[in-house]
């Protein structure tokens, strides 16, 4: 009696699946906004943001590139992109000083954010972000994931908002949320360590005492320079240089990820659309294989057990039934690689068309870097000078200033 | 040589190698906002920031005005940091380097836009390309006398550059 119970069960379950009424519905995600100063911060107490590049994250090996799906060129492109919606984002809120999207190798500002892209696809991004201050505090380390907000593909054009947006929101809702908890003397400190290591970096002979480290490795101001001294007057000047430099390399980065906007978003809404339809074939592929195989069992059993002519006959149809459906289970599979081979055809289209550009900013930045160090290594032979000029000391500098001297200097 | 001679020596040399550096930047931005315009000024939330020098007796100071952006959905835009730079008479207007970027954070329906600074660091004036009097007319120039005159035709600080076109002059003295 159960075993027959249980056939039938199976049998209806297994022909109600196959009816169709299984499907795989999406709701539309709620909008996360990055909360915005409601007055105006004074400028002694903003803090200036780095965005850095963000780390791509691409395996080496190229079999596993092509397990995770990831196309070099396009997550070098998106590292760039993203790091510039970053800045965006950040930049919107009125909650912090100037900020820049800069090298990842690039000097200490007030605020680092450093995020290393864990997926992306039209569907779903996950990034790893740390965010830390000039005195090496982390502020935190957090995973963000987020769903594609599918309206933004059907707003279509490059005026929609970014499908991602409230993964970049949530991560400056949050860095505000830890900045409000600093004490304006946190805040000030914050600004005066920056400016020191930058200090320290250019003439540490000058500015190395200037600064402590506890056993943690934070650093923290252990005097501050008197205002008039001639090398921390020229030391302002060389940042303000450094200053336009990162300005100017972001504009690079900013031009870029505009450029980039249209194709990009055309290509993460039909990578969407194919990541969607190749999951809900694979979704019914399995739904069917499994629901058609218990279909043949339910009949089988049910056939055995069954006097009647119709008892038979309904067994036998849940049989073919169950049959049938395994097959289309395989069709759906088809249809599964089909889709999944659109979606490598459609990355490696994107990728040969974004490549030239990733190449062209890149190209300048490195120029732009180049021209600068130059520059740096006059400006760091003439802080010398009058260090010496100022102090009567010959300066000896360390090994590793040597070093970057002489790889500026190209000798 | 004494200690105040030195450090003047070098002061010049930190002012020469700035107004190369500003120089480089600002071309660097001229280009970049040259391929901006290019665009067409089309993208999510984009603004063109216009910058205003204005100069009065070479000492005016350019300033960026927020960026005009499009008015996207729940975009609001950063403000536009653009540099301008006053003309050679110190009185007009130029476009500044601002180049807007995508519009910032979303959803209070403000106006999108807003600019990426550009521009060097040191605002308009009166005019980086006035030639002051008694300055030849640099055909007979060597590399260094060249990079001097260049650094000090591009140069906006009005007592920067006047220092600059002193350092030519000296130089084209001693040559």
């Amino acid at each position: 009696m159960m075993t027959r119970l249980t056939a039938c069960a199976i049998t209806a379950v297994a022909a109600f699946a196959l009816s169709g009424c299984m499907t795989h519905e999406t709701r539309p995600i709620p909008r996360v906004n990055a909360i915005q100063a409601a007055k105006e911060i004074p400028a002694e107490q903003l803090l200036d943001v780095a965005v850095l590049m963000f780390d791509e994250n691409v395996p080496k090996d190229e079999k596993q590139q092509e397990k995770l799906r990831i196309f070099p060129e396009v997550r070098k492109a998106e590292a760039r992109y993203f790091s510039m919606q970053m800045r965006n984002t950040l930049e919107g809120t009125g909650q912090w000083g100037q900020v820049r999207v800069v090298p990842a190798d690039s000097n200490a500002l007030d605020v680092q954010v450093n995020a290393k892209v864990i997926e992306s696809t039209g569907a779903m991004l996950r990034l790893a972000v740390t965010v830390s201050d000039a005195s090496r505090r982390t502020w935190f380390t957090k995973e963000y994931s987020q769903p594609a907000d599918t309206r933004s593909y059907k707003d279509g054009g490059g005026r929609a908002r970014d499908p991602f947006q409230n993964l970049y929101s949530e991560v400056a809702n949050d860095m505000l949320a830890f900045r409000q908890k600093l004490a304006a003397a946190d805040v000030q400190s914050v600004r005066n360590v920056s400016e020191l290591r930058f200090a320290n970096e250019l003439a540490p002979y000058a500015f190395q005492s200037y600064l402590g480290e506890d056993k943690k490795g934070i650093y923290h101001v252990a005097r501050l320079p008197a205002d008039e001294d001639p090398i921390f007057v020229r030391m302002d000047r060389i940042r303000e240089r450094d200053y336009a430099l990162l300005d100017t390399i972001n504009e690079h980065y900013s031009l870029f990820a505009d450029n980039m906007s249209e194709p990009y978003t055309n290509w993460r809404r039909y990578s969407y659309a194919e990541i969607e339809a190749r999951d809900e074939a694979g979704r019914q592929a399995l739904t069917r294989k499994l629901l058609g195989a218990a279909a043949i069992i339910g009949g089988l059993v049910a056939g055995t057990e069954s006097n009647t002519y119709v008892g038979q006959a309904a067994a036998t149809a849940a049989v073919f039934g169950g049959a049938y459906a395994v097959k289309s289970g395989f069709d759906k599979g088809a249809e599964v690689k089909m889709h999944s081979e659109s979606l490598k055809q459609l990355g490696e289209s994107f990728q040969s068309e974004i490549q030239p550009m990733v190449v062209e900013v890149d190209g300048k930045t490195l120029q732009l870097k180049g021209t600068a160090d130059e520059q740096f290594h006059e400006w760091r032979k003439l802080l010398k000078e009058l260090y010496e000029n100022e102090t009567g000391e010959a300066v000896t500098l360390p090994a590793a200033a040597v070093q970057t001297e002489k790889k500026a200097g190209g000798s | 040589m004494t200690t105040g001679e030195r450090q003047a020596r070098i002061n010049r040399e930190f002012d020469r190698s700035f107004g190369v550096f500003d120089g480089r930047m600002r071309d660097e931005q001229s280009v970049i906002a040259g391929q901006r315009a290019g665009r067409g000024g089309t993208g999510a939330g984009q603004g063109n920031g216009n910058g205003n020098g204005t100069g009065a007796g070479g000492s005016g100071a350019g300033a960026g005005e927020s960026g005009g952006g499009e008015k996207g959905e729940g975009s609001a835009g950063a403000s536009g940091k653009g540099n301008g730079n006053g003309d050679g008479s110190g009185t007009g207007a130029k476009d500044g380097g601002g180049a807007g970027s995508t519009g910032g954070s979303p959803g209070n329906g403000q106006t999108g836009g807003g600019g990426v600074g550009g521009g060097g660091p040191k605002g308009g004036g009166g005019g980086p390309n006035t030639v002051p009097p008694n300055i030849p007319d640099g055909s007979d120039d060597d590399v260094v006398a060249r990079q001097l005159r260049e650094a000090a035709s591009s140069e906006t600080d009005p007592e920067l550059r006047e220092k600059l076109w002193q350092e030519y002059r000296n130089y084209k003295k001693g040559s």
